[in-house]
């Protein structure tokens, strides 16, 4: 890809791709543009989607949310990013000055690592490694560290407890993640993100989450162990701020914290990013084929990169979603019962799928009969849950309907599309 | 990076790098700065493997030891007790440091002088599935060894850890 | 060390006794189960009519009238009552009461001054209780916000009043409840939405029961004819000469 728009721009320059002497030169421009584009993303994504959060958890604890600066409150991050950065750069009078001053950048350079690996449609992606999604699962060390680094450099005891639980937090979780995620390099037979989406296909039964219940069983505990590393509630320890204050960053304020934030709310889109990628089928859409897509030209091209990438967003997006009503439904974990949740359930759990998945593809010949019959019993239990879930949605809000009704004398009736 | 100038350039900017951070390992007085600083020194061996077209190896010295073995050290340094002031906790290797960077210099004087066998460049190929193939091909036996060694190493650092039964847990 | 409460059986934060391998799927099933319930709940709120009531400009009736009788606002002081007795600045006892009371020309007293501080005062009601005519009591006004900490000094007397001298039942009628701090204090009307006030978009008429929006005549009438009742009271007011020295007088 990043070679590939070089050659093109130095084409477009009227240059030879073959003989340009100085094509590093243009390797490098594209390198930045790329960069810059990641960030821009990230701000983009990361700003509106704080906004989002708040206006689900509004609704989820029976408000409204921020629905005040622009129209229902769109506004809202650009108002509380403009007030950070105005604010004092405050830096303790005790602390480590410099490790105090980098940390924020590590946190937020290891988490804009990521994207380039992560893709955003049939061709877009930064750099198709590989081994993308073990680098995936390396470059959150730079997390880790800055973390630490934060916490110890603050020179505050509640500073330093965070870190340090973020850091053995995101150590412990690495372990599930990359062996749920394994079982789908299993499946896939490559680690690059691109080829694990190309094995995939754009109808549920060909989603790797599909495949069979082992690998049905991997998603949620990816899904789990993924929203444990981006510490998000119920994994939230390090920032438990009834007994943390904010956890690693209590020191921090203005453009610093803003990093911290940043990397907060686009890890969101990594956690979501990866479970769509890895087991929701990625960009693929029905009656088109990578390859077909890859050998269209001109603008035909390009619009066919832009369906993939509109596929892929609302996929993540979905997810997003969900990641956050998580977030505001479950209660933040106990030290202890992290760690049991973590060694005790996903690791074993993680190490059983690996092992059905690996038994699954010795025994199990592709596209049999065994095969799509393991396919449909996993189809059926997605199938089941989601039906089970919105019966238990009814059923709560029945429960309330008509004694609501009885004491206030209006419908509770308010879906989510009608804005207050 | 085919340009023998740029690759010339990018070896020598992670290479000042890793060095700096190294020294900085050995010769800061703050024992977090060098824990620190050893993080960076991994890093850029990473880069360096990188660079070198190692994708797997520099993404698995990342996992390893950016991610585990040095947030373990920072760990093991911030949990030592006895360590009242880290600022000057480092402060007895000012001998030991200048022998080592003379050390040092001389062995990269020594380096310097002598031929160094360069290979050809060759292209370059994805080598995971080559390094999966050896690993549990050829080189199965030794492999199998390590991880049992791992495992032993393993089960007795939790038996240590666990301590006397009846005692505290 | 002996806990207070054993475990129960199953539970994933005890160490032990989670009896093999079916304490730990019945530990996975609680776990999956409780989750996907608690999620059905969230979901389900997403479809229920939210408590928050839009306040200052989403709602039927601004706040001030709906507020029980009982509620301590800013004070305010009705002058036709005021005997000029001084109790309620001896009161109160964060002296953010002050009031200045001057022999006039015609033999009488003019109160000259009547300031209350109401960054001071901390609504404790006990110069209402002290007040014996009537005069000073809280309001259900609350907006107390202002760009000057000057403002925040409500002056409600302006130019010198002559003191209300009346016999027990005759005095004059009480004004309603909020309407003289209208006339005090600064900027008031400006803020918020509260002057558009009578369209009301989408009224959800939270605080009543049935929705009937024709028949309420009586919150209407109350607090919004200020104007044509005897509000600017100080403006046709004797005037007294100024040349009479002013002499501080103590009851
Ligand atoms: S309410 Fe209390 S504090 Fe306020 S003026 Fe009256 S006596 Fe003073
Ligand atoms: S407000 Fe009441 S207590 Fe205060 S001076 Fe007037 S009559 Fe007396």
């Amino acid at each position: 890809m990043l070679r590939d728009v070089a050659n093109w721009i130095e084409r477009l320059l009227g240059l030879d791709p073959a003989t340009f002497a100085y094509s590093w030169i243009t390797s490098v421009v594209v390198i930045g543009v790329m960069a810059l584009v990641a960030f821009v993303f990230i701000a983009f994504f990361a700003g509106p989607v704080t906004w989002w959060e708040r206006r689900l958890a509004g609704r989820i604890q029976s408000r409204i949310g921020p629905n005040r600066v622009g129209p229902q409150g769109v506004l809202q991050w650009l108002a509380d990013g403009i007030k950070c950065f105005l604010k004092e750069d405050l830096i303790p009078a005790q602390a480590d000055k410099g490790l105090y001053m980098f940390a924020p950048y590590l946190v937020f350079g290891g988490y804009m690592a990521t994207f380039a690996v992560l893709p955003f449609g049939a061709n877009l992606i930064a750099a198709d490694l590989d081994v993308g999604l073990l680098y995936l699962l390396a470059i959150t060390g730079l997390v880790v560290i800055g973390s630490l680094m934060a916490g110890w450099s603050s020179n505050n005891k509640w500073a330093l407890f965070g870190g340090i639980r973020s850091a053995a937090q995101l150590v412990s979780y690495e372990i599930p993640s990359a062996f749920s995620l394994m079982s789908v390099v299993l499946a896939a037979g490559t680690m690059s993100m691109q080829g694990i989406i190309r094995q995939q296909g754009a109808w549920p039964w060909d989603w790797f989450v599909f495949r069979n219940p082992f690998l049905f069983l991997a998603f949620f505990l990816s899904l789990t162990s993924s929203i444990a590393e981006g510490n998000r509630t119920p994994f939230d320890l390090p920032e438990g701020e009834s007994e943390l204050v904010a956890g690693y960053h209590v020191e921090y304020s203005g453009m610093r914290f803003l990093w911290f934030m940043f990397a907060e709310w686009g890890n969101l889109w990594v956690i979501a990013s990866i479970a769509t990628v890895c087991f929701l089928g990625g960009w693929q859409i029905p009656g088109m084929s990578p390859a077909e897509i890859a050998a269209s030209t001109g603008l035909a091209f390009w619009g066919w990169q832009a369906l993939t990438l509109g596929v892929f967003v609302a996929k993540a997006s979905v997810l997003v979603a969900f990641v956050i009503q998580v977030r505001w439904t479950l209660p933040r974990l106990r030290v202890d019962q992290l760690m049991i949740t973590c060694w005790k359930y996903l690791v074993p759990g993680a190490l059983f799928c690996l092992a059905g998945v690996l038994v699954l593809l010795a025994v199990v010949p592709e596209n049999g009969i065994a095969d799509w019959a393991l396919r449909g019993v996993s189809l059926a239990a997605g199938l089941a849950i989601a039906v089970a879930y919105v019966w238990k949605t009814r059923a709560a809000y029945m429960a309330d309907r008509d004694l609501y009704r009885r004491m206030e004398g209006k419908e509770l009736w308010y879906p989510p599309f009608r804005l207050p | 990076m085919t340009d023998p100038v740029v690759s010339a350039m990018v070896f020598y900017a992670l290479a000042t790098f890793t060095l700096v951070a190294a020294g900085f390992v050995a010769l800061s007085n703050n024992i977090v700065h060098s824990a620190f600083a050893l993080f960076a020194t991994l890093f850029g061996m990473a880069g360096l493997y990188a660079f070198l077209s190692a994708d797997l190896l520099a993404i698995v010295q990342m996992l390893v030891y950016v991610g585990g073995i040095s947030v373990l050290v920072l760990f093991a340094v911030m949990l030592t007790s006895g360590l009242d002031d880290s600022r000057h906790s480092n402060s007895t290797t000012r001998l030991a440091g200048g022998i080592a960077v003379l050390l040092a210099v001389a062995a990269a004087a020594f380096v310097a002088a002598s031929a160094v066998p360069s290979g050809t460049e060759s292209a370059i190929t994805p080598m995971t599935a080559l390094i999966g193939d050896a690993l549990l091909g050829r080189f199965v036996l030794p492999f199998e060894v390590v991880s049992v060694v791992l495992l032993a190493a393993l089960l007795g650092g939790v038996t240590l850890a666990r301590g006397v039964k009846g005692g505290d847990r | 060390m002996v806990s207070a409460f054993p475990p129960p059986v199953g539970d994933p934060t005890s160490g032990r006794g989670s009896g093999g391998l079916p304490g730990w799927l019945g530990n996975v099933r609680k776990a999956a189960s409780s989750v996907f319930e608690g999620l059905a709940v969230t979901m389900s709120w997403m479809f229920r009519r939210p408590m928050t009531v839009q306040y200052p400009d989403k709602i039927a009736r601004p706040v001030q009238e709906v507020l029980p009788d009982a509620y301590r606002g800013i004070l305010e002081l009705d002058v036709r009552l005021c005997t000029g007795c001084l109790l309620c600045e001896k009161t109160c006892p964060i002296q953010c009461i002050d009031i200045a009371v001057e022999k006039n020309a015609a033999g009488g007293r003019d109160i000259t001054k009547f300031d209350i501080d109401i960054s001071k005062c901390m609504y404790c009601g006990l110069c209402q209780e002290s007040c014996s005519f009537g005069a000073l009591r809280h309001s259900g006004e609350f907006e107390a916000s202002q760009s000057d900490r000057a403002n925040l000094v409500l002056h409600f007397v302006t130019q010198p009043q002559p003191i209300a001298r009346y016999k027990a039942g005759e005095a004059p009628p009480r004004r309603p409840r909020g309407s003289i701090l209208k006339d005090v204090i600064v900027g008031y009307g400006t803020r918020a939405g509260k002057v558009k006030g009578a369209p009301t978009p989408p009224p959800p008429a939270w605080d009543k029961p049935a929705p009937a929006p024709k028949p309420e005549p009586e919150p209407v009438a109350l607090p919004q004819a200020p104007a044509p009742a005897p509000a600017p009271a100080p403006a046709p007011a004797p005037a007294p000469a100024p040349a009479t020295p002013p002499k501080e007088e103590t009851p």
